[in-house]
């Protein structure tokens, strides 16, 4: 098997791959680094690669199947290349949330996504590039580089887990885990034309990944069809004791991939379609999706959200208020990056957290810092989550009339590396997903295909009610039906070297 | 500086006590599953968890909790049914996220209180007794502290600062850190500015000791570090009802220099006022050795811990079911076990209060009652002969080999006139000695005492039969001799002669 035959594979594949003996997950495996070596030097969505680990994961599979097991038998990701943001600890492996301050540090203990997705038997291939400490929009405040967009590799792939979102749309991992925290997965899915899905706050377990916004952080999957982001979020939902934010989970998510729209009742958001800044060729791409729903048989209904104008400004509130506190403990006492030279403790911190920390890091500590102190708490801090609750109730009153709602992802597609330098500029570009982490739903971003301007992949965001995602699953699963030629993979340098030099989109 | 007496003459002391208590008694700490103990190899009971390594999330543990709605309901608390866990944030390496997790303005318990009854000596320092009622007792005084609040928090890890000067950080060479304490659980009582003299702020800790020892909380060890006191205090002239500027005392590790730290900041606050000049808000340093208090550090601003909810921890709510459930588990308290001791069992005041206010010694005073309902003599030799005996040894009640049974028997068998309390004191060193039943010992080493009057009747004529001198001497007037009768009655019963039965009988045959 060369890189580029298992590129474009998707879990059903490799399962009925691996179940007719077609392939084995070594071949796999070694599939998967063939394509990584050759292509990421390019687009750097791996910080470390795990080859070894992802082939023991391998030989295991194999010899399971070798005893007579089918795939499903062994987990529901068995033999599925997988790779993890570099927030989610994995036990050898370093997670250095693409920060300077933790570039040595070696995790001693596993996430609870990733050691769900291992026993499912996933190969692990790795960690991914990342915002640093997922601050950002585009991955490129990462310590060790920004990854490139597999599309266009003068562009972002958007962040915060941009290298998540990369890996898939470069064919390197089947699927991928990312977090979200206001819009980290679902923007680089949209940027990068994958899907990426951010459960409700509670369906998978936080322990093990390394907080930004505890209220706000959740982990989601990326894979290139509706239907792969299901079964992975199959494989990691659920409680876990380790985590009292997380719930039990009923539902089976890949139960929902066929059930099709016919009667429900979806949501459009008027005000999201006419906000100042949206490109022309998103509105055109979700009216068009939208037009697709009416076709299946969705009920379509108007949808107000009084207060998620109000959204971006709470969460940058709330978010650096909790950032400042999570991020509190890297202070070069017991393990991270240190500076000695210091007269002093204090002296000791404040050097080694300056130079540890890159700039957007150091923004948000000193943002929330400031945020909670006495006397400006009151009047940031507690109206924000004043606000929170207002949001939560538009929401929850928004699916009280529908079942789901759909809405763009991203105001536009894709940036250039450095287009973007403001930072509050760059805060709007997470408008539409902000709202949703706020409230605490579920939202997926489903590539609908390449802008109209840009020639650049665009998303469409379905979101749910809580603890709802299937509803998710079944509106995105019915109308990625209606893209069936869209590419479900970047093209590779190869194709795109010819496409871009030749001036031809 | 003068007197503590002379200067509550003209000054009143506010006090507020700050309780901190580690809930050793728990297997685990309050966010993790390690072991809770002390003495334990440095830094071995630790987790991801309490060493706040990146992606480890806290998760609360029910029994503390459980614990620390025993403490509330035992101390009159309203048990908020919605609380939540904040983050208070500092700096400081024996704190490893760096914020340590604690409560907010709602804590579990809020609004209790004690009643104290201050007596004796210890009703001396309260030179005005507004705001307390009289007791029976002569210049004694029932006083109502109020509790503001008990709320959960978890401890921080311990460090040794190597180098430099009186063991602080700065100026050390470099610092140790243990983390085995990290993420122990804490509760905090506050108390409000209810206290008005060293003694009572003294005689409120003990009380609490009492009740969290009861309720089985907390080994509240203050040499251990297990309780722990702070204490702030103020000055204001008599009469007056602003408050003064506050210091905060600390170290404070016992109940004497909780006592002896108070009564000398308040004697030097009063110094300072009086010289005309202003008390500093500060943190001080009670030295026992020195006797004195040090300033750490002086207060110019709050500090500014920027406390927010605790995002990983969702608000905790209390069911009625748990609240009640908690509240059926509530073991008598040490007051009412008093009362119950005097009213129902006849026991002085007195012993009835030293008894209530030590579980162990209840428990057992209260199983050996249901074999032998001779409340008096069990009291008697609990408090005398077994405490005396327990504390010349340093062993505990449960490690000394008594049992109720034995001590019941044992009072049974002075309550009857089988053995004098003499010797009862021998069969109780011989009980602990053999582990053998009082009765086995009696038979064994032959200690009845002699309650047959016919024949100390006998004894007693022979005695005055050979001592006619000193009988007319008796008859003369010098009733002093009766000892001496006594003596030699006993001398020729071998000391097993029944006392009382004894001076009875003389008495009838000198006085006629």
């Amino acid at each position: 098997m060369t890189g580029a035959d298992y590129s474009s594979l998707g879990v059903a594949d490799i399962q009925a791959g691996l179940a007719a003996r077609e392939f084995s997950a070594c071949e796999l495996a070694r599939a998967a680094f063939e394509r990584i070596e050759a292509e990421d030097e390019h687009i750097h969505a791996f910080l470390e690669t795990t080859f070894e680990l992802a082939l023991k994961a391998a030989q295991r599979v194999d010899e399971a199947l070798g005893e007579g097991l089918v795939p499903q038998q062994i987990g529901a990701l068995a033999g599925v290349p997988i790779a993890f943001k570099d927030n989610m600890n994995q036990a050898q492996t370093h997670t250095t949330c693409a920060s300077r301050m933790l570039k040595d540090y070696v995790a001693p203990f596993t996430a609870t996504c990733v050691s769900k997705a291992l026993e499912a038997g996933a190969l692990p291939l790795g960690k991914l590039n990342m915002d640093e400490f997922a601050f950002g929009s585009s991955t490129e405040t990462s310590s060790f580089g920004p990854t490139s967009n597999p599309w266009d590799l003068d562009r972002v792939p958007g962040g915060s887990s941009g290298g998540s979102a990369a890996a898939v749309a470069a064919g390197f991992a089947t699927v991928a885990l990312g977090s979200d925290t206001g819009g980290s997965i679902r923007q680089p899915a949209s940027f990068c034309g994958v899907v990426g899905l951010k459960p409700t706050y509670g369906v998978v377990s936080r322990y093990g990944v390394v907080a930004f916004g505890s209220s706000l952080d959740q982990v989601g999957p990326f894979g290139k069809t509706v239907a792969d982001v299901a079964v992975t979020l199959d494989a990691i939902a659920g409680r876990d004791p380790q985590d009292c934010t997380s719930q039990r989970i009923e539902a089976r998510f890949s139960d929902f991939l066929d059930a099709g729209v016919k009667g429900t009742r979806i949501g459009v958001v008027p005000a999201f379609l006419e906000a100042k800044g949206v490109e022309a060729e998103v509105v055109h791409a979700t009216t068009e999706a939208i037009a697709h729903l009416e076709e299946l048989g969705a009920q379509l209904v108007e949808i107000e959200l009084p207060n998620a104008a109000a959204a971006l400004a709470a969460y940058y509130v709330i978010g650096p208020c909790e950032a400042f506190s999570n991020l509190s403990r890297f202070d070069s006492v017991r393990y991270g990056y240190r500076e000695d030279g210091g007269r002093d403790l204090g002296e000791q911190y404040e050097q080694s957290r300056a130079h540890g920390f890159g700039p957007e890091t150091v923004r948000r500590i000193m943002l929330g810092s400031y945020l909670l102190s006495s006397g400006v708490y009151h009047m940031y801090y507690y109206p924000a989550q004043q606000v929170r609750t207002l949001i939560t109730q538009d929401y929850a009153q928004a699916f009280e009339q529908v079942d789901a709602l759909i809405t763009p992802v991203s105001p536009r597609a894709a940036f250039k590396f450095g287009e973007i330098a403001d930072p509050t500029s760059m805060y709007l570009s997470d408008i539409f997903t902000i709202p949703i982490n706020i409230a605490g739903n579920g939202g997926l971003s489903l590539p609908v295909g390449l802008g109209k301007t840009s020639g650049l992949p665009l998303g469409v965001q379905i979101t749910g009610p809580q603890f709802k995602d299937e509803n998710i699953i079944r509106v995105a699963a019915a109308l990625e039906s209606c893209y069936p030629n869209i590419a479900r993979l970047a093209p590779s340098l190869g194709e795109k070297r010819a496409r871009f030099e030749g001036g031809v989109r | 500086m003068r007197e503590l007496q002379a200067v509550l003459q003209d000054w009143e002391a506010v006090i507020g006590l700050e309780v901190h208590t580690e809930l050793t008694t728990l297997n685990t700490k309050m966010f993790c599953s390690c072991p809770i103990g002390f003495g334990a190899e440095p830094n071995t009971h630790v987790c991801p968890v309490c060493l706040g390594m990146p992606g480890a999330l806290p998760v609360p543990n029910r029994a503390a909790i459980e614990s620390i709605v025993l403490a509330g309901l035992a101390t009159g608390c309203e048990i908020m049914k919605r609380s939540m866990f904040y983050r208070k944030n500092y700096f400081y390496p024996d704190m490893s996220k760096n914020f340590q997790t604690t409560q907010g303005p709602v804590a579990f318990c809020m609004g209790g209180n004690l009643d104290l009854e201050v007596s004796g000596n210890a009703a001396g320092e309260r030179a005005v007794l507004a705001g307390t009622r009289p007791t029976v007792e002569e210049g004694g005084y029932l006083t109502s502290i109020g509790i503001t609040r008990i709320h959960m928090e978890e401890d921080a890890g311990k460090m040794i600062h190597v180098g430099g000067t009186d063991g602080r950080i700065s100026g050390a060479a470099y610092s140790l850190v243990d983390y085995n304490r990290c993420g122990t659980p804490l509760i905090e009582l506050v108390t409000e500015p209810d206290l008005r003299t060293p003694a009572e702020a003294r005689l409120f800790l003990q009380k609490l000791r009492q009740i969290y020892l009861t309720l089985a909380i907390s080994d509240c060890s203050m040499e251990e570090g297990s309780l722990r006191c702070d204490g702030n205090v103020s000055l204001r002239p008599r009469g007056a009802t602003e408050l003064g500027t506050k210091t905060e005392l600390k170290n404070m590790n016992s109940f004497k220099n909780l006592h002896d730290g108070l009564a000398y900041e308040i004697c030097r606050q009063a110094e300072v006022l009086e010289g005309g000049g202003t008390v500093l808000q500060e943190t001080r340093h009670w030295e026992p050795t020195a006797k004195r208090t040090i300033s750490m550090r002086v207060k110019e601003t709050a500090d500014d811990y920027r406390l927010f909810p605790e995002p990983d921890l969702a608000p905790y709510d209390l069911t009625d079911e748990f609240i009640e459930a908690v509240r059926a588990r509530l073991p008598e308290l040490p007051d009412a076990k008093k009362r119950r001791y005097i009213e129902l069992w006849g026991l002085p005041a007195a012993d009835a209060d030293n008894l209530a206010g030590q579980p162990g010694l209840s428990t057992f005073f209260d199983e050996a009652l249901t074999l032998c309902d001779k409340a008096r003599p069990i009291a008697n030799l609990l408090l005398n002969e077994v405490s005396a005996h327990l504390n010349a040894n340093g062993i505990a009640l449960a490690k000394s080999g008594l049992t109720p049974q034995g001590i019941a028997e044992l009072a049974a068998l002075l309550a009857d006139d089988t053995i004098s309390s003499k010797q009862a004191k021998e069969v109780l060193s011989l009980m602990i000695e053999s582990g053998k039943a009082p009765s086995l010992i009696v038979a064994e080493h032959g200690l009845q005492q002699v309650s047959d009057s016919d024949a100390l009747e006998a004894i007693v004529l022979e005695v005055l039969a050979a001592n006619p001198d000193k009988v007319a001497e008796y008859r003369g007037g010098k009733t002093g001799l009766l000892g001496f009768f006594v003596g030699q009655v006993m001398k020729m019963t071998k000391g097993q002669g029944n006392p009382r039965l004894i001076n009875e009988i003389l008495r009838k045959r000198l006085d006629n």
